[in-house]
């Protein structure tokens, strides 16, 4: 029988986490919402707790947390401010390529200096020319000697103006397609490497957005992960790891929209009853509900696929796209359940709605999520 | 310093209480435990305490039903204590302050101490009585109401002050002594998540439940939750004055607070 219980371990991981979001993160969410700061004290409150290098085993000084105790971290800091979220996160995404496709020395080397102190590093993929169409990445890297050169721009990287490290995907070779890519490491430290301006964006505003230019950079071989070419693998397994506690992102905003709406509708009295008592407000809850236990059962079901060796493209892919659109539909009622209130600054459901728009765009959007979703499903039919 | 902190499992704060289907006390299914708010502020004393006096341990006892009481354990050994010991309750034990002292005295008479740490009281009975309870069963001092716990390594001493209905106290005691805690320096410092992971791998010794533990002092009958409140009542006004006018009747006429 399936068994949805958490062990005493997993629910203490996640209380850590739900303190920290309630205490920390929450007091502080509508007003870096509304300036657009970036809350570092925050993070590096979040580091010292050990809640942000979940994915780093605990040898080379990460916190070795399987996909499932990443998820309810990454649920419960959601909960309070996605955009915060995705900074503390931000570095799990951009040592994963370091994880799997780095040598025994090179992980002890990059990563254990690296997690030894406060620090936030970036996973430079997307360029202007394209997002979705990684294979045609135009940074390129050329071999000379004991080294490569790398030159090019890379935009829509999280925390990009403030990271110490990046990890680079280059092509060695344009006409090879993806079978050119290869990936780097390079500190931020290094010759020509140009952070840009921060984006101004619509939601995830406590997250820090930007490009980074790469002019004539030298990287020692020693920092290239894997082979000439294998960056574009690298790539693809990474967010195979990383997509699923997006759907816990996802999850964590859809709840605190329904708990909002839920809350609300007790208080708020229209007809001489309170709204919870209209059934047209009913509804809402309870498609709300449903959503959310849906979003964060595949979230689940996705993080104890891989937590079982398996690969869970599929089930990963399946948990990032329903729960980001369960995001965006429950904020959306949220909004519909406070009325005119909803679309008032003053009140929180509108920021979950900006919030949530996001998750149906970053780390795959959920049209390649759909492509991935029917390849895999088409595969068992052929 | 080998220092004893005793602590207590209490639902958290926020958990929505429910009575048990006899109605004899809380339904524990329905409940969400923590440590409780003033044993968190006597953990966070013992261990600054043992960052201050170099060589000291903290061993954290606790006596209750599985599995509340070992999690209040764990928590307490994420945030730095040394070593803990849970004296096993029946889970039909009532919530009695003696009974849990006499548990409680009862461990710590076999081991060496200097100091016992209590909260000053539960946030679920509120009643207060462990730390005295304890301090009268080991026969040493006790002292209830604790601020400003130090150390005089010179004198051997423990200096404090207790907060009383009139005043603050400076008191000083020798070693060994139980002291009921109001509050520590710091507010409780937080586990991190490493010695949260490492804290499930603790070892726990584990005292069973004692079968010739003399009655409780008080049995409670039944449980039930308030009657909700009716609402508060909202004064309509303009100005400053015309509020003042309407409370000074409200006051006087209907809830005659003065003639």
């Amino acid at each position: 029988m399936p068994d949805f219980s958490l062990t005493l371990e997993q629910e203490s991981l996640r209380d850590l986490a739900r303190k920290f979001a309630r205490t920390e993160m929450a007091p502080h969410a509508a007003e870096c919402d509304r300036t657009a700061r970036f809350p570092e004290e925050i993070y590096r409150k979040a580091y010292d707790l050990g809640l942000m290098n979940l994915n780093v085993p605990a040898e080379y000084g990460g916190s070795g947390l399987a996909s499932l105790e990443q998820c309810l971290i990454v649920e419960e800091l959601a909960y309070a401010c996605a955009g915060m979220t995705t900074s503390i996160i931000a570095n799990c995404l951009a040592l994963e390529p370091i994880i799997l496709g780095g040598s025994a020395e090179q992980k002890q080397r990059l990563l254990t200096p690296f997690c030894a102190t406060y620090q936030l590093a970036s996973f430079a993929l997307t360029e202007p020319s394209g997002g979705s169409d990684a294979g045609g990445l135009r940074t390129r890297a050329r071999r000379e000697g004991d080294h490569y050169v790398l030159d090019g721009e890379k935009c829509f990287i999280t925390n990009a103006p403030h990271a110490s490290l990046y990890t680079v995907f280059a092509t060695v070779d344009p006409n090879l397609k993806h079978r050119g890519i290869t990936a780097f490491v390079v500190p931020r430290s290094a010759s020509g490497v140009l952070p840009g301006k921060d984006e101004e964006k619509m939601g995830h505003r406590a997250s820090s957005t930007g490009t980074v230019r790469f002019e004539n950079v030298q990287v020692p071989t020693t920092d290239r992960l894997g082979e000439d070419g294998e960056g574009f693998a690298i790539a693809m397994r990474t967010l195979d790891q990383t997509r699923t506690p997006i759907g816990a992102l996802a999850t964590g905003i859809a709840q605190a929209a329904l708990d909002h709406a839920a809350g609300y509708s007790l208080k708020r009295v229209t007809f001489g009853k309170p709204i919870a008592e209209h059934q047209a407000i009913q509804i809402k809850l309870a498609n709300m509900v449903q959503a959310v236990h849906a979003a964060r059962l595949l979230t689940w079901h996705a993080a104890w696929t891989i937590d079982r060796g398996a690969k869970g493209t599929l089930e990963s892919s399946i948990a990032k796209c329903f729960a980001s659109d369960a995001a965006l539909a429950v904020a959306d009622e949220a909004i519909q359940t406070f009325g005119g209130y909803g679309y008032m600054k003053e009140y929180p459901v509108e920021k979950l709605l900006r919030d949530a728009k996001l998750t149906q765009i970053y780390e795959g959007a959920n049209e390649i999520q759909r492509s991935v979703i029917a390849r895999e499903l088409l595969r068992d039919y052929q | 310093m080998d220092i004893v902190v005793c602590v207590k499992p209490v639902p958290e704060a926020e958990t929505r209480l429910r009575a048990s289907s006899d109605g004899s006390k809380l339904d524990p299914e329905a409940v969400k435990f923590v440590l409780a708010g003033y044993d968190e502020s006597a953990v966070e004393q013992a261990l600054l305490l043992k960052e201050t006096v170099p060589g000291s341990k903290v061993h954290v006892i606790s006596f209750g039903p599985a599995p509340r009481t070992e999690e209040v354990l764990r928590a307490s050994i994420a945030l730095g204590c040394d070593q803990a010991t849970w004296i096993e309750a029946s889970p039909q034990a009532p919530n009695d302050p003696l009974l849990a002292a006499r548990a409680l005295a009862r461990a710590i008479a076999v081991v060496h101490y200097d100091l016992v740490l209590c909260g000053k009281q539960a946030g679920d009975d509120e009643a207060g009585l462990v730390a005295a309870a304890v301090g009268e069963l080991l026969g040493v001092p006790d002292f209830g109401y604790v601020v400003n716990l130090r150390w005089d390594a010179g004198r051997s001493r423990f200096t404090f002050r207790r907060i009383t209905e009139t005043g603050e106290e400076s008191w000083e005691a020798a070693p060994p002594c139980v002291i009921g805690l109001q509050q520590a320096w710091n507010d409780p410092r937080t586990a991190k998540l490493p010695a949260i992971l490492k804290s499930r791998k603790a070892q726990i010794a584990r005292v069973p439940p004692d079968a010739s533990t003399s009655p409780a002092s008080s049995v409670p009958e039944r449980f039930e939750l308030p009657a909700p409140r009716s609402g508060a009542k909202f004064i309509e006004y303009k100005t400053p004055e015309e509020a003042a006018t309407k409370l000074v009747r409200i006051l006087r006429e209907e809830a005659k607070v003065f003639p």
